[in-house]
């Protein structure tokens, strides 16, 4: 059983370098939003990446340092990303107070940086979770740029929600690796889901190429 | 203490798997409850788009066919008024050309050709005025309404009360025609149908809105009926004001008369 789950991992890493040669390929000729969204992908495979060579070469070190660039990079260009499709001018400031949080966190307590951080990780998703939701209620009347990249966006960042705050767990010494295990595991098959959704919402809206209709 | 510490963990594992599988529930069913609603919400629109498609082509076929009612009315203006006038002239002025013929007769012929074609130019004024009354060109719908009122005053079948507070290009020329057209076809129901004895039109404007009012002590109609039968007449005074953007209200029975507005926004 826990074969499948590493397969699944796996294939996670791989989809992500998918994603972003698919995404990279329309990423002069499309939006604002659609660059935002390539940056993202960009990020967290790159953090997925750095994880696994960091693993291969320091055999399962600690890496925890490299999940504070995951969600503060994810968080950066999520609101960025939802700026461009939600309007709202109030995300920046929103963005700024959480980062500014975050960014006390780790000033107050340096040690932080070693450390897992649910309170920083929680807050960023569900406030991501929310921007989704909003675009969800504004799809209904206009927009239908994104549409499944953001029910994939809600699926995964409300399911996970649960598992980020619960990290902490992971390194409680009382209970034994199987529940880290297993909550990897559910976030692997969650975020798989996800990238299906983005390889999907390609196929279906940015596999051709953008074309200028000329009338002379 | 092992199994102890493994049915903590266990009770805990449990908790995390279900509270996560209900946030993924939780999920489907919001994204699902949105998916929905945004089908109800575009099948809607879709509706509402196809409505006023319709709306808008029957617009169109009424006004061919009052286009083409309007074209068949001066056919057989031109035919009655001038074409057989000048038949008449083009025969006398055929009959000078003859030789032997009186100097008598040929006065006669020329004076009759003299009062033919006095006849036809008066006709041919008098279609062009149909057409477009000079009036409503250079002095303004206010005027136009008002040598429209006093046209049908002159048939004496009718007392004209007309009250007007409107300022003069308030409006554009083509909705000042639109306007004008209205009245006029209202003025031409009221002879042909409505033995009413009183009309009274009113022409107004309040703060951003021009108000048409329309109202006379005839035998009225039946307003359903009139909608069902689709006349020429009514359904131009309401395609004329939907191009005009405004509003319409009738209110008429039988035999209580006919009370109608127009009211159009000013931009």
């Amino acid at each position: 059983m826990n074969e499948i789950f590493d397969v699944l991992i796996d294939i996670t890493v791989y989809a992500s370098v998918v994603c972003i040669i698919l995404y990279l390929k329309g990423f002069v000729v499309n939006n604002k939003a659609f660059k935002f969204f390539t940056l993202y992908l960009l990020a967290v495979a790159l953090v997925q990446i750095c994880m696994r060579i960091h693993g291969h070469l320091t055999d399962s070190a600690p890496n925890l340092h490299f999940f504070v660039y995951y969600f503060v990079s994810e968080f950066i260009l999520l609101s960025l990303f939802y700026k461009q499709l939600l309007g709202y001018k109030v995300i920046y400031v929103i963005t700024g107070c959480v980062l500014g949080f975050i960014a006390a966190q780790y000033i107050i307590d340096q040690s932080m940086y070693y450390r897992y951080n649910p309170i920083g990780s929680s807050i960023t998703r569900i406030i991501i979770v929310c921007y989704s939701l909003l675009y969800l209620y504004k799809s209904l009347s206009h927009g239908k740029e994104f549409l499944i990249v953001n029910v994939g966006v809600f699926i995964y960042f409300l399911s996970s929600v649960l598992i980020f705050a619960s990290g902490n767990l992971v390194f409680d010494a009382k209970f034994s690796d199987v529940i880290a295990q297993v909550l990897l595991d559910m976030n692997g098959v969650l975020y798989l889901v996800f990238q299906l959704l983005i390889i999907v919402e390609w196929y279906r809206n940015y596999r051709k190429p953008v074309t200028t209709v000329i009338n002379s | 203490m092992k199994d102890l510490l493994v049915s903590e963990e266990g009770q805990v594992l449990y908790i995390l798997l279900g509270a996560i599988a209900l946030l993924v529930l939780m999920a489907l069913a919001i994204v699902l409850f949105f998916y929905f609603s945004r089908k109800k919400i575009v099948k809607a629109e879709l509706e509402k788009a196809n409505l006023q498609i319709e709306h808008q082509r029957e617009v169109i076929q009424a006004n061919l066919i009052t286009q083409e009612a309007e074209r068949k009315r001066i056919a057989q203006d031109l035919h009655d008024a001038i074409s057989s006038k000048l038949n008449i002239v083009s025969l006398n002025a055929n009959m000078l050309t003859e030789r032997n013929i009186a100097s008598e007769e040929t006065n006669k012929i020329a004076g009759d050709i003299l009062k033919v074609t006095t006849t036809v130019l008066e006709s041919s004024r008098q279609i062009a005025h149909d057409l477009l009354p000079p009036t409503l060109k250079n002095f303004g719908l206010e005027y136009a309404l008002e040598e429209l009122c006093d046209t049908l005053s002159d048939t004496k079948k009718f007392e004209v009360d007309y009250y007007s507070d409107y300022e003069t290009n308030s409006l554009s020329e083509t909705s000042e025609l639109h306007l004008f057209r209205i009245a006029q076809e209202l003025f031409s129901n009221a002879i042909k149908y409505s033995n009413a004895t009183t009309v009274q039109l009113t022409l107004e404007k309040q703060e951003d809105i021009v108000s048409l009012r329309y109202v006379d002590n005839g035998r009225g109609f039946d307003l359903q009926k009139a909608k069902e039968a689709k006349g020429i007449g009514m359904s131009g005074i309401e395609n004329r004001v939907a191009i005009l953007n405004g509003s319409l209200e009738i209110e008429t029975s039988v035999g209580t008369g006919m009370k109608l507005s127009v009211h159009v926004k000013l931009i």
